[in-house]
């Protein structure tokens, strides 16, 4: 595959480029370079090399920089490209999102993905330029909350499906019900980056919105779901497919957890369907764009914002181009620059503009306005996780909006504590699944990387009781082994040896990869989470059976590539991480220590009935007195003692549950949920206004 | 189960134990009055709990005048429903029904007996009554205070330890014993040594000598000390059990014979020398039936190591913890006369303990023939 894609850039370039030369100086310049002694190349003959690149030349090289690393993540990367951009342009027209997901495969380590959404749909002339050409798009010049924010995402899946396999990207869409559907075929051009439209000579196909239509649709192989209005996406591409940890499965439950208005259905490579169906009929605020801040804009930014914009003096430009900066907050500026609110914004010198930067540097403006970012919420966060992670705690915290680099940005926490780790739900058809794709090398390396949540001695810990060796290939288990790995994996106690997993998301889309890098996990990782009752080693990753969702939503989300898979670190970012983890940590710490004094006075008792019975018959055969009457005596003395805190004395001397705490004991923000040996999982039972109740909706799974 | 038939065989006997020995009827109703106590505060609705005597230094005093160990008043009290004492509780009360069913039957038991005799799972349980013997041991301490008994009171003995040899005769348990007709090995001194065991019936011994251990009693025995200097020659094994201490008491008083001690030079020598005189900490409740005030220290003295001019490879330097151990014994107020305060004073100076054996480095009965007859001549001791 590698091959392949060098060859085809090599072509391109001879045709195309013509003069460049490919190899080291030779031909018509050996003169010349023999004469200068010892030079390896004039200046003139690498001025000769010296030209353009174009954007796609240059992602086409560096596709990692987009998530196109691997075959693997390259399926993962299309689907999300296109979700990403189905559920920003539901949202951003009042449209509750529905999305389908298709993924068939076509030969050997080729699929093809289909998203169809139920969104506005996209007029006619844009349709090339949105799918063939990169950066290009609605959301890299404003400051708006949204999943996608640069306009390479899906050009760029096309332009990798082109290059894999040779197949243009395919588009239907439809804007209302009596409008034609309008039908594509296009293709990268990479070397200039422009779209090439290959169907209806050059200009696509409209299709009627009638009978015919359909019939045309069906008779040509268009697929597409009968909506009034929407768009659907289809690209052809080398991949490979495989559950587990980094899948497009994992990915599209996490986005179900994120975006719990939203309804998706997906069809995996076998044919088994899945739905994710709406929590909520409520769309989140449409977050309003903002123009920028003056405290997050660059030098750079400034000048090229000075020398392109209408206004006609400094003064109104500085209104007009930031938010936040009144007429007195201009004044100030200009006066703090020296210079006049009248000047010409277009003619400042250099020296002048980097002036103005220190003076707003100086000026004190007011914060951004933070009515553009919006947050899941506390309430949705609780009751999407609880749908997602059965457990038995769970508690939520959103911090107040604030701003880095004059970007206004907000953190959310969730948190599950308790319940079974992802490994032990899975299905037996599942788990040969996972076994049978897996390319791991040992089993241990297999359980770790399969499995969220599951750490190194966790995997030592079911090896070590299913009796299997460390080393032993995944495929290379017969029945018998394969049989005990799973019983045991059902069966063993991983409550120690789990780690805690952590589900990054940003705008609401989960990130799936590089959790290393991120901020998110660093602070994570930097927090104290002995002080709420969770073991944790300096500088790793707590250990227990927690689920942590952190999700930042902010108009410019500072990744650390293009791929969008870290959070950059930035120091306002980490303390309001930390201040919103803590907030949780609190939480689970006042349940943990709740739940563990329950216990403990369970034990107590416990202790108590078993000793009594010892000491009354020590002591009825010391002296004439009835055994079983002083027993009775003694434990109703026991009761009393130990009633502090509990009233229900149950017979069995089992720990009896303590009077729940509500949630407003806890500051708000948690559920707490009967513990799972209560049997029947009560479905949110929270006190605090989660009265409209949906019915369960665990994704179903249908072969 | 078995607790069940146990139960059963009891009853007959305790409603009546007017029909015990008195000696045994006395200890069967304190027993019982402890049982009373558990059922009294049932009925009232409380918590109930045990005075348990504090067998700490802290509740022990010494009585300068009588020249003993004594407790002090100070208890612990000891409450059922209390997480940290429940098990104890139990134990107590366990015990306690234990030395009940040996009285009422008459039997007696070592503390190993007692503690298989009550170790059971308790019933709905994985917890066992008794996970050592340490805690019915200690179990039985309590009891011991508790009700101002004696151990052998509750019919429970220890294993023998410590010998006796000398120009004696004695009745124990009905058999006629000639300690002076013991061969090598001695009479095996027995845990329980209370009158209605053992009766004294002839003494021709002068004083009492009592070593520290096995290994020096046997040169005395072997070079027939006690035959020329017309004594009784005991030890203890170390620390010597209360049978022993307790018969050396008997001795003492009943028979108006001298104590003299012949025990290592050490910090823990030292201390034997004390529990002999003085009664011991952790029994203190029993100084009074068992302490010798007039007991003497013969050796081995600090000064020995160059009055004897014994050869330097005989020292063992003195370890951190003997240093510490004869620091806290010079603080005893019972260590607190001047002679005493010189001789650890002395040791602590010397850097190096001395034991017994060590005088055989100048000739095999050099213990026997001289430093002990020069010592006892001179009236040369510590008080």
């Amino acid at each position: 595959m590698e091959a392949k894609w060098v060859a085809v850039s090599q072509e391109d370039r001879k045709g195309k480029g013509g003069s460049a030369n490919a190899g080291p100086p030779s031909n018509g310049d050996n003169k010349l370079a023999s004469s200068v002694s010892k030079m390896r190349a004039t200046a003139q003959a690498l001025a000769a090399k010296q030209r353009e690149i174009s954007v796609s030349e240059f992602f086409a090289k560096n596709r990692h920089l987009l998530g196109f690393d691997n075959p693997r993540k390259a399926l993962l990367t299309t689907v999300k490209e296109a979700v990403d951009n189905a559920l920003d342009a539901c949202e951003e027209a009042g449209i509750l999102p529905e999305v389908w997901i298709q993924i068939q495969p076509t030969g050997e380590n080729r699929f093809r993905v289909d998203v169809q959404d139920n969104g506005p749909g996209i007029v006619k002339k844009q349709i090339p330029l949105i799918f063939g050409k990169l950066l290009y798009g609605s959301k890299f010049h404003r400051l708006r909350m949204s999943r996608g924010q640069q306009g390479i995402g899906i050009s760029a899946a096309g332009m990798y499906g082109l290059l894999t396999t040779g197949k243009p990207v395919k588009i239907v869409s439809k804007i209302a019900r009596d409008k034609p559907a309008h039908y594509y075929e296009i293709q990268i051009d990479t070397k200039r980056n422009v779209p090439e439209i290959l169907n209806g000579r050059g200009d696509g196909e409209d299709i009627p919105p009638n009978e015919t239509g359909r019939q045309y649709m069906e008779k040509r192989g268009i697929a597409w779901i009968e909506l009034e209005h929407g768009t659907r996406v289809t690209i052809e591409l080398e991949g490979r497919y495989q559950r587990g940890r980094g899948s497009v499965e994992e990915y599209l439950e996490l986005t179900a957890l994120a975006n719990p208005h939203v309804t998706i259905h997906y069809q995996d490579p076998e044919g088994h369907q899945t739905s994710y169906q709406r929590l909520t009929e409520q769309l989140p605020p449409e977050p309003k764009e903002i123009k920028p801040h003056p405290y997050g804009v660059e030098l750079g930014v400034l000048v090229a914002m000075l020398r392109e914009t209408e206004a006609t003096t400094l003064a109104r430009f500085l209104k007009e181009s930031f938010s936040r900066v009144s007429d007195s907050v201009a004044q100030r500026i200009c006066e703090a620059a020296k210079l006049s609110g009248r000047a010409n914004p277009r003619r400042l010198s250099r020296q002048e503009a980097e002036a103005l930067y220190q003076a707003i540097q100086q000026t004190k403006i007011p914060a951004p306005a933070t009515d553009c970012v919006w947050p899941i919420g506390e309430q949705l966060l609780l009751r999407a996780l609880h749908q997602m992670v059965p457990a038995e705690f769970y508690a939520a915290a959103t911090r107040p909006p604030a701003v880095y680099r004059g970007n206004p940005f907000i953190v959310e926490v969730a948190l599950a504590y308790g319940g079974t780790p992802p490994i032990q739900r899975i299905s037996r058809e599942a788990f040969e699944d996972l076994l049978a794709e897996t390319d791991a090398r040992t089993l241990r390396q297999f359980l770790a990387a399969t499995f969220d949540g599951m750490g190194a001695s966790a995997a030592d810990k079911i090896l070590h009781e299913a009796q299997l060796p460390r080393r032993i290939m995944p495929s290379n288990l017969d029945e018998d082994q394969r049989n005990r790995l799973y019983e045991t994996i059902r069966n063993v106690n991983l409550f120690e040896g789990q780690t805690m997993t952590v589900l990054r998301y940003a705008n609401r889309v989960p990130l799936l990869f590089q959790a290393g890098a991120c901020a998110i996990t660093q602070t994570v990782m930097q927090t104290n989470w002995r002080l709420y009752g969770l073991e944790q080693a300096r500088g790793a990753l707590p250990t227990g059976p927690v689920t942590l969702m952190v999700h930042i939503a902010s108009v410019w989300v500072p990744f650390t590539s293009e791929s969008k898979e870290a959070i950059a670190a930035y120091p306002e970012i980490q303390r309001e991480l930390r201040l919103a983890l803590q907030a949780v940590g609190r939480k689970l710490g006042m349940y943990l220590r709740r739940r563990q004094r329950a216990a403990h006075e369970g034990q107590r008792r416990n202790l108590f009935l078993r000793y009594l019975g010892e000491v009354a018959t020590a002591v009825s055969m010391i002296t004439p007195v009835d055994r079983e009457k002083l027993y009775e005596k003694l434990v109703s003395v026991a009761k009393r003692k130990t009633a502090q805190a509990d009233l229900e004395f149950d017979e069995h001397g089992r720990p009896v549950e303590l009077p729940q705490l509500t949630a407003q004991d806890y500051g708000g923000g948690v559920l707490v949920v009967d513990p799972p040996d209560a049997q029947q999982p009560n479905p949110l039972a929270s006190p605090e206004g989660l009265e409209t109740q949906q019915p369960a909706q665990t994704p179903s799974r249908q072969p | 189960m078995a607790k069940r038939t146990a139960k059963s065989e009891l009853e007959q006997v305790v409603v009546n134990p007017s029909r015990l020995p008195p000696a045994d009827r006395r200890t069967f109703e304190r027993l019982q009055r402890l049982a009373e106590r558990v059922v009294t505060a049932a009925e009232l609705g409380r918590d109930p709990v045990l005075d348990v005597p504090a067998r700490t230094l802290s509740n022990i005093q010494y009585n300068p005048k009588k020249g003993i160990l004594q407790m002090g008043s100070a208890t612990n009290r000891r409450h059922l429903f209390n997480l940290n004492q429940a098990r104890s509780f139990m134990q107590t009360l366990l015990v306690a029904s234990g030395a009940a069913r040996l009285i009422a039957q008459g039997k007696t038991t070592s503390l190993r007996g007692m503690y298989y005799l009550l170790k059971h799972t308790i019933e709905g349980a994985r917890e066992e009554t008794f996970d050592e013997q340490e805690e019915s041991d200690s179990a039985i301490e309590d009891l011991e205070v508790l009700l101002n008994a004696l151990r052998e009171e509750l019919h429970l003995y220890a294993k023998n330890a410590g010998a006796m040899v000398g120009e004696i005769v004695l009745v124990d348990s009905g058999d006629v014993i000639d300690c002076s007709r013991m061969g090598s090995g001695g009479y095996s001194i027995p845990s329980i040594v209370e009158p209605e065991v053992i009766q004294f019936r002839k003494c021709n011994a002068k004083f009492i000598l009592h070593v520290e251990k096995d290994t020096v009693w046997r040169r005395f025995n072997e070079d027939k000390f006690w035959k020329k200097h017309h004594c009784i020659l005991t030890h203890g094994g170390g620390q010597p059990p209360r049978g022993v201490r307790r018969l050396l008491y008997r001795m003492h008083h009943e028979l108006k014979l001298p104590v003299y001690c012949l025990l290592d030079n050490d910090p823990w020598g030292y201390y034997i020398y004390s529990v002999i005189k003085q009664g011991s900490i952790n029994l203190a409740y029993e100084s009074q039936r068992m302490a010798i005030p007039a007991a003497r220290f013969l050796g081995l003295r600090a000064k020995d190591y160059e009055q004897c001019g014994l050869s330097p490879s005989v020292r063992i330097a003195l370890n951190e913890t003997d240093r510490r151990r004869a620091k806290q014994i010079a603080k005893y107020p019972w260590f607190a006369k001047k002679e005493w305060q010189k001789e650890i004073k002395q040791l602590l100076d010397n850097g190096f303990k001395l034991e017994v054996e060590a005088l055989i480095s100048k000739d095999i009965s050099y213990v026997t023939e001289e430093y002990t007859p020069k010592r006892l001549r001179d009236r040369d001791w510590l008080d």
